[in-house]
């Protein structure tokens, strides 16, 4: 594609990547929604049988990937699988970590979903809160030097959340895959000394719920691996005939699969119980249906409100505590308009009672002169994906233009110019 | 991190009419063509709370504003059985939740820019509602930093 044409019109899209460990959210700015929600594992698979194994790439020009590796990104191919291919996360503790994947990934982006050449369009990226120095200007420099992006900026996520949700101000709740924070964000600026996490998220109730469907011996053969089933009654056996393959799907395949599957029983069953988990008053509430890939279907009750006390009590990381522990690390001052301002976002947090018991456990940690307030969007899009809907305005206002790092800039300053322009 | 929109001249004057000289009770700011924070409405020294929060509203329900009023109450000092008249000055962000994600994201980015402007400011309100933006709310707000 020639690209002489767009220099001249003069609206260029900017794009917005929004990276988690569940998923990468990516789209144009100025849209409501992410044009995808990428899956943030890489299938890998190294092919054994190479045909021409003498061929030496130049020197200098060694990729740290053996270039006989395939890639496989996306959910459609994710969930075919094939010999060998392995599949792994590049992301570690909120931020990216294997930069080799992440590539994959961005080249993807670019060829699949945008369809378009990265150098037309500035790029807007959000971090974890603790995402670190070398990291940020690691991907600045990615940004400019391979991609050649005419502009890029780089916002907290939870500023972006905070913003999205009408607040400069606010203590900003993220519950996602593989934690939970509680990031205090004063006039659009995180203070970074008082961000407090736990590893309570969604991976968490994944774990737990396959811990107990598994106790219960109900079969969590993931839909992709299964050719037929047969309608049975309510905790009959069930009958499926298996998809058949020449060879073994590997061990993360199949790690990865359950997982997906038993994270859609965790967000279709599971319940947060509005006080701290009361036997008997689970037991009365209604049961739910769920009808798992083998067409097994059972009733679950009081288990629904049992798994998902654990994001809420545990002592010390439970949601309440860090959020009030994050509260109470910053300047007396502000607390009050921190507690006046919750803003809850992440996947996570949609998990049916979230809000409610979040309320509940903070307000009986609220200082008595001060007032609670927890704002959370009603849209699950909105909460979903939160900090990308942040970016994808904030990338669009006229003024922000102004804002971001150039090209121009990069070349006389440095990727040092990313921790200047946005701290 | 902020959205790059100004502050108009017009904005600063009008809040040293009401910080200086008492000219009038409140400003209503809204952001023009997503540029520049400018002066929409100015409430004359009589005018109550409820026409503040009349105008403060004027936009509809999907609309964000900034407001700045100077409020008055009365003070009792603890001990004593005298009372003294307060007042201060708070600049309200006015993002209601019915508001569209954009307004709020403009608005609320934009804050910052507001504030730095106005010297010396009391108090900041952020408001979804009416529970954070009614006389009372406000009032408790102001009262919690007094001396008892
Ligand atoms: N509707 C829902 N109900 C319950 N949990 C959900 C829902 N949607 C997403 N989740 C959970 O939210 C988590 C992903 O949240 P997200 O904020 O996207 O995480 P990350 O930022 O780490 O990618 C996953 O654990 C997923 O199961």
């Amino acid at each position: 594609m020639s690209g002489g044409m767009l220099y001249g019109g003069d609206e260029i899209g900017a794009l917005v990547f929004d990276p988690g460990h569940h998923s990468l959210r990516v789209g144009y700015a100025q849209e409501d929604t992410p044009k995808a929600e990428i899956p943030a594992v890489v299938g890998v698979a190294s092919d054994d049988v190479k045909t021409e194994p003498e061929i030496k790439p130049e020197e200098n020009n060694v990729s740290s990937t053996p270039s006989s590796n395939k890639y496989y990104i996306d959910t459609t191919f994710l969930h075919l699988p094939k010999p060998n291919m392995e599949l792994h996360s590049y992301m570690k503790d909120g931020m990216i970590e294997n930069w080799d994947l992440f590539e994959q990934i961005l080249d993807y982006s670019y060829e699949k979903i945008i369809q378009s050449e990265s150098h037309f369009h500035p790029v807007l990226f959000s971090e974890s809160p603790w995402n670190q120095r070398q990291k940020r200007e690691k991907l600045t420099e990615l940004m400019f030097e391979k991609y050649k992006v005419p502009a890029f900026f780089l916002v907290k996520n939870a500023a972006l959340a905070a913003f999205a949700n009408g607040r400069a101000t606010a203590l900003v709740i993220d519950s996602g895959a593989t934690h939970t924070s509680a990031v205090p964000v004063l006039d659009g600026y995180v203070i970074t000394n008082a961000v407090v996490k736990s590893p309570l998220g969604g991976d968490l109730l994944v774990l737990r719920a396959r811990e107990m469907l598994e106790s219960i011996g109900v079969d969590l053969t993931p839909a992709a691996l299964i050719a037929s089933k047969e309608v049975i009654r309510e905790k009959e056996k069930p009958k499926f005939t298996k998809k058949k393959f020449n060879f073994q799907p590997t061990n993360s395949w199949m790690t990865y699969m359950v997982k997906r599957t038993v994270q859609d029983f965790q967000q279709t069953v599971l319940q947060v119980s509005e006080n701290p988990y009361d036997e008997k008053v689970a037991m009365n509430i209604p049961a739910v249906q769920y009808e798992f890939p083998t067409g097994y279907h059972q009733d679950f009750g009081p288990e629904r409100f049992k798994l998902a006390e654990g994001l809420f009590d545990h002592p010390m990381l439970g949601a309440g505590y860090i959020a009030s522990t994050s509260a109470g690390m910053c300047d007396v001052d502000i607390r009050p308009a921190l507690y006046s301002s919750v803003v809850l976002t992440g996947g996570n947090s949609l998990v049916q009672g979230f809000s409610d018991r979040l309320s509940r456990d903070l307000s009986s940690r609220t200082p008595g002169s001060m007032r609670l307030k927890m704002i959370a969007a009603n849209g699950t899009v909105e909460r979903r994906f939160g900090a990308w809907v942040g970016g994808s305005i904030l990338a669009s206002i006229g003024t922000f233009q102004q804002m971001w790092v150039s090209a121009q800039e990069y070349q006389e300053c440095g990727k040092a110019q990313i921790d200047r322009k946005c701290p | 991190m902020a959205s790059g929109v100004t502050v108009s001249d017009i904005c600063k004057t009008t809040y040293e009419e009401i910080k200086k000289d008492k000219k009038h009770r409140y400003v209503i700011f809204f952001i023009k063509d997503e540029r520049q924070i400018d002066v929409e409405e100015i409430g004359s020294r009589d005018e109550e709370y409820d026409s503040f929060l009349q105008k403060l509203q004027a936009g509809g329900a999907g609309e964000c504003r900034y407001g700045l009023f100077d409020f008055e109450y009365m003070h009792q000092c603890q001990g004593t059985s005298e009372s003294s008249k307060k007042q201060k000055l708070f600049l309200m962000s006015w993002c209601p939740d019915t508001a569209k994600v954009k307004k709020k994201m403009l608005y609320s980015s934009s804050f910052d820019a507001l504030k730095k402007s106005l010297v010396g400011v009391q108090k900041y309100i952020q408001a979804t509602d009416l529970s954070e933006a009614s006389q009372e709310a406000v009032e408790e707000k102001l009262r919690s930093t007094d001396r008892q």
